[in-house]
């Protein structure tokens, strides 16, 4: 048994890290490498892609799925509480361990992907309801914006009171490039509608009736009226909050290699 | 060998999955005997529903009406439809077009309450969308509380003579006719095609390199924590720098664009709209239950009322409905059976006393009797946790003017 040096590893542990440091520069070793990157990039996308998915449906299922329910208060809120909530522990151990700023990318455009997938061949195909009605929403470009800014500023503090900020400021903006059409105003039996609710109306679904949207309703507490923008500064501020909480779940995650050490 | 035993049962075990879903049969029905007995007897009294015509091809249009009472059982510990209850259709999905709805002639794009004990008449109008066989019930969704059903009509949808594809156009406050089946789906594909190309794009930059995880693992591993910043070099961050500047620009540009492109827009539309209830048709009959009992052996109900003709002519009981049932009396002869109608029973009641002349007051025992109780898990009535009933009497006058009221209370078994 070999005895710990000054930072706690034993002798053989110093040596096998510097074999390891060593292979870096063996070029069979880097090929043999490139191999296991490709296997983890595999795996870890697969448990990605599935795991967002089952997070997100069961959180913000029915704002992603019907144009009708995108609304300007609950869905801003709701969608980056969510996926943040998932992004974070990942980042912070990719991050920590091989300084990859990936996984907001990742996880949105896997959850893009993967959403057009199902309705197509979910709502689409199999129950016949237009894509008009149920295309995904995107959030590809806030991944991007969280994911630079620890490029940029290689701090997971700054990446989450500016990127955690902007993915939950602009979660309304990305989509008003595609989703305006949708809001603009319908009379129908003397009542004014939007387009959404228009479809809503049309397009039966038996078991989400009306009442069932959790969306705006008139309210007293109001700023001028102006429900978008509190909605987004709110939404913001939520994103620094969930985004730090779940990196500090994240870093006591990855603490807890400890015990896979003792176990080895 | 045990490896390609696994093998073959593994194989085996995927085609028998195959095989069973394939040979899945189409669904029969929907809900309408899943809710406890007494349930279904005690919240709404659907009756005179009718859809039609029954052989459509699609673009064809469906009209669906009728009228229901909500009862005055309505059990105290489930979510009111005094709050909030939506009028709905039970078809599979969007294969039909909801074109117009209305309950007491009020337009019902919203949810509405309606109060208890009094009449509403519904009608809904749909175009067909999708070929096929399908069962259409006329639904009520009760917020907090769930649906209710009502029977369900059989209704053939043929192919449309062309080939065109389906078109569902509407005109917008701004002048725009749009056809609801692809509007705005130029936009959307082409808006996610470009953030799904900045995605992988980005994934591609950070992906694609010499050193990735397991040799920067390493470096990291040597340099330590304080120094792992130094694996990110000068051009990442001008590539991190550049792709968030354009998405930034790519996200504001497109919301500048889409308001300039539709400067009017408004939110979603939501809020209860008001019905004006109609008074149930009573024609001066006084009504009291005396007791009820339910008869396993013999499938019926049987119902001791007393009878009090305040009118000035004589009534006739022709009919009792109970969960979407109808037990009609062959001897009254006066309810009208719809094309289609289901859970019928033609001669199911049996009335003690045939006429009830004006100003008598009679004790009247009426047995609804069939094997639709069975057949409609009504049996399950005596095993519920409230062992009440409710249930609507439609009786007539000379003229074969049509009254009605709801009656109920408790029901005892009678096991033997």
């Amino acid at each position: 048994m070999s005895e710990a040096n000054a930072n706690g590893l034993t002798e053989t542990e110093v040596k096998a890290r510097a074999l390891d440091l060593k292979s870096l520069d063996n070029p069979r070793a880097m090929k043999l490498y490139r191999r296991f990157d490709g296997i983890i990039i595999l795996v870890l996308f697969t448990f990605l892609v599935l795991g967002i998915q089952i997070q997100f449906t069961l959180t913000a299922g029915d704002w992603d799925y019907w144009i009708d329910w995108r609304d300007r208060r609950w869905w801003p809120l709701v969608a980056p509480f969510s996926l943040l909530l998932f992004i974070a522990p990942f980042t912070y151990g990719i991050w920590e361990r091989v300084r990859l700023p990936i996984m907001a990318t990742a996880v949105t455009t896997l959850l893009c992907l993967v959403s057009w997938l199902s309705r197509y061949l979910n709502f689409y195909e199999f129950t016949h309801f237009p894509l008009s009605f149920t295309f995904p929403s995107t959030y590809i470009g806030l991944g991007i914006l969280l994911d630079c800014a620890l490029a940029i500023s290689r701090s997971l503090i700054v990446s989450t009171l500016i990127g955690g900020g902007l993915f939950g400021a602009l979660v309304y903006p990305i989509n008003w490039s595609f989703m305006a059409p949708y809001k603009v105003p319908v009379e129908f039996n003397g009542m004014l509608m939007s387009v959404a609710d228009m479809m809503g109306y049309q397009y039966i679904r038996t078991t989400t009736p009306e009442y069932l949207r959790i969306i705006e309703e008139s309210t007293l507490r109001t700023f001028g009226g102006s429900v978008t923008p509190l909605t987004a500064v709110f939404s913001a501020l939520c994103g620094m909050v969930i985004y730090a909480l779940f990196l500090w779940v994240g870093s006591w995650i990855n603490g807890l290699d400890k015990y896979t050490k003792r176990i080895i | 060998m045990n490896k390609l035993l696994a093998r073959k049962t593994g194989l085996g075990a995927l085609l028998t999955g195959l095989i069973l879903v394939l040979l899945a049969g189409d669904v029969m029905a929907h809900g309408e005997r899943a809710q406890l007995a007494s349930m279904r007897m005690r919240t709404v009294h659907w009756f005179d529903t009718k859809v039609e015509p029954l052989n459509v091809k699609v673009g064809d249009i469906i009209t669906v009406t009728g009228k229901l009472v909500t009862s005055e059982w309505w059990p105290k510990h489930m979510p009111s439809i005094e709050d909030t209850v939506f009028l709905n259709i039970g078809v599979p999905g969007p294969t039909f077009l909801r074109l117009h709805s209305e309950v007491n002639g009020v337009p019902m794009m919203r949810s509405t309450a309606f109060p208890l004990g009094k009449v509403y008449e519904y009608k809904t109008v749909m175009r067909a969308r999708v070929a096929g066989r399908y069962h259409v019930h006329p639904i009520l969704n009760v917020k907090d509380a769930g649906s209710l059903v009502d029977k369900g009509t059989w209704l053939e949808v043929a192919e449309a003579d062309g080939d065109a594809p389906f078109v569902n156009e509407i005109t917008t406050l701004t002048g725009e006719t749009i056809n609801l089946e692809t509007y705005g789906l130029k936009g959307v594909f082409t808006w996610h095609l470009i953030w799904i190309a900045m995605g992988v794009a980005y994934l591609l930059y950070w992906l694609v390199r010499r050193e990735l995880f397991i040799p920067r693992f390493i470096r990291i591993r040597e340099m330590g924590s304080d120094r792992a910043n130094e694996l990110m070099t000068k051009k990442d961050f001008v590539v991190s720098s550049l792709f968030f500047t354009v998405a930034l620009a790519l996200i504001l540009g497109g919301y500048l664009w889409a308001e300039h492109k539709y400067p009017i827009t408004i939110p979603l539309q939501t809020g209860l709209v008001e019905v004006e209830p109609i008074e149930i048709p009573t024609g001066g009959l006084e009504v009291e239950v005396d007791h009820a009992t339910y008869d396993l052996a013999g499938r019926s109900l049987s119902m001791q009322l007393k009878l009090t003709n305040n009118s000035e002519g004589p009534l006739r009981i022709g009919e009792f409905l109970t969960a979407n049932i109808r037990f009609l009396n062959p001897d009254v002869n006066e309810g009208e059976i719809y094309e289609g109608e289901e859970m019928i029973s033609k001669d199911g009641l049996t009335v003690s006393v045939d006429t009830i002349q004006p100003g008598q007051t009679v004790d009247v025992e009426l047995v609804a009797s069939d094997a639709l109780w069975e057949q409609y898990r009504m049996t399950g009535l005596i095993h519920d946790p409230d062992s009440r009933f409710a249930g609507m009497i439609f009786y007539y006058d000379e003229n074969g003017e049509r009254y009605f009221q709801e009656v109920g209370g408790a029901v005892l078994p009678n096991f033997f």
